[in-house]
């Protein structure tokens, strides 16, 4: 079974990056996906949809072996993502066979 | 293992830069920067198809 | 002897390298499939994108979730694309299943 990391470093792109890791997660991948930047709850999603929809999306992705992490902290206490560093996503990258830097990066290149 | 990193802008910011580090070090690895007026796709190619991993970053 | 090229798109900025890469690929003798997701579906209103869909040994799809959600009709198929091609992440999938090699773009 193939692993696949999806990076996420924009607003617009987080959660349709999560969605596209689970599925290939249902195709029978690993799949991982690491917000980078954004903190979730600065995105136009209202609360409702946030843990009804997209969490759960994650807890998917969980129950079938992969996760999704977040550098930012806030979206670990906020959330529960599995809060990681820099350093150790790039440990888990070089166990990856695909990486996929998803969308485009932000504007602002912080 | 041979990583091809393609680098689809010529501006990356220290994470993607660190990053990249990461993954590379111990390893064989090849750049193709996509960031110019008239790349050459054919030599993209056969880049890829020689690589074992290919990574496009922004 | 060519390998096969999959090629998942989800940044609206790259036409060019996703013609590019294809028709390069298509030139040495490969099958190539691209399936474009999230916002990188508004590709298909480029004037390239028949273009891309009507090559030689090309399979092309997109997310039609994903094109609904970027604020199309879903009846409104692409030119270049049939009903059978508004697809899922399924594909992505395929390409990864599939395909010998694998690009982002």
């Amino acid at each position: 079974m193939s692993k696949v990391l999806f990076l996420m470093p924009s607003r617009e792109y987080v959660l349709d990056g999560i969605r596209s890791a689970l599925g290939l997660a249902v195709e029978n991948m690993y799949a991982y996906g690491c917000v980078m930047y954004n903190d979730l709850n600065e995105l136009a999603v209202n609360e409702k949809d946030m843990k009804e929809y997209h969490m759960e999306n994650v807890e998917w992705l969980r129950d079938m072996e992969g996760d999704c992490y977040t550098l930012p902290e806030a979206n670990a206490a906020n959330y529960g993502l599995t809060q990681t560093t820099l350093e150790e996503l790039g440990q888990k990258m070089r166990e990856m066979e695909y990486i996929i830097p998803y969308g485009i990066m932000r504007a602002d290149k912080s | 293992m041979k990583i091809l990193h393609v680098m689809r802008s010529a501006e990356i910011n220290d994470d993607v830069t660190k990053l990249k580090e990461i993954v590379s070090a111990d390893r064989d690895n090849v750049e193709f920067n996509l960031d110019v007026a008239a790349p050459d796709y054919g030599k993209l190619v056969e880049m890829v198809w020689e690589a074992d991993q290919t990574i496009c970053w922004w | 002897m060519a390998k096969s090229i999959g090629i998942f798109v989800t940044s609206p900025q790259h036409m060019r390298h996703v013609l590019g890469v294809t028709e390069a690929a298509v030139a040495k003798g490969a099958k190539v499939k691209v399936f474009f997701t999230w916002f990188a579906t508004h590709l298909t209103k480029c004037k390239e994108f028949p273009k891309l869909c009507a090559m030689e040994g090309v399979d092309v799809s997109i997310c039609v979730d994903s094109y609904k959600k970027a604020g199309y009709d879903i009846e409104d198929i692409p030119a270049g694309l049939d009903s059978t091609k508004m697809a899922t992440q399924a594909q992505h999938g395929a390409i990864i299943e599939d395909y010998d090699c694998y690009l982002t773009l």
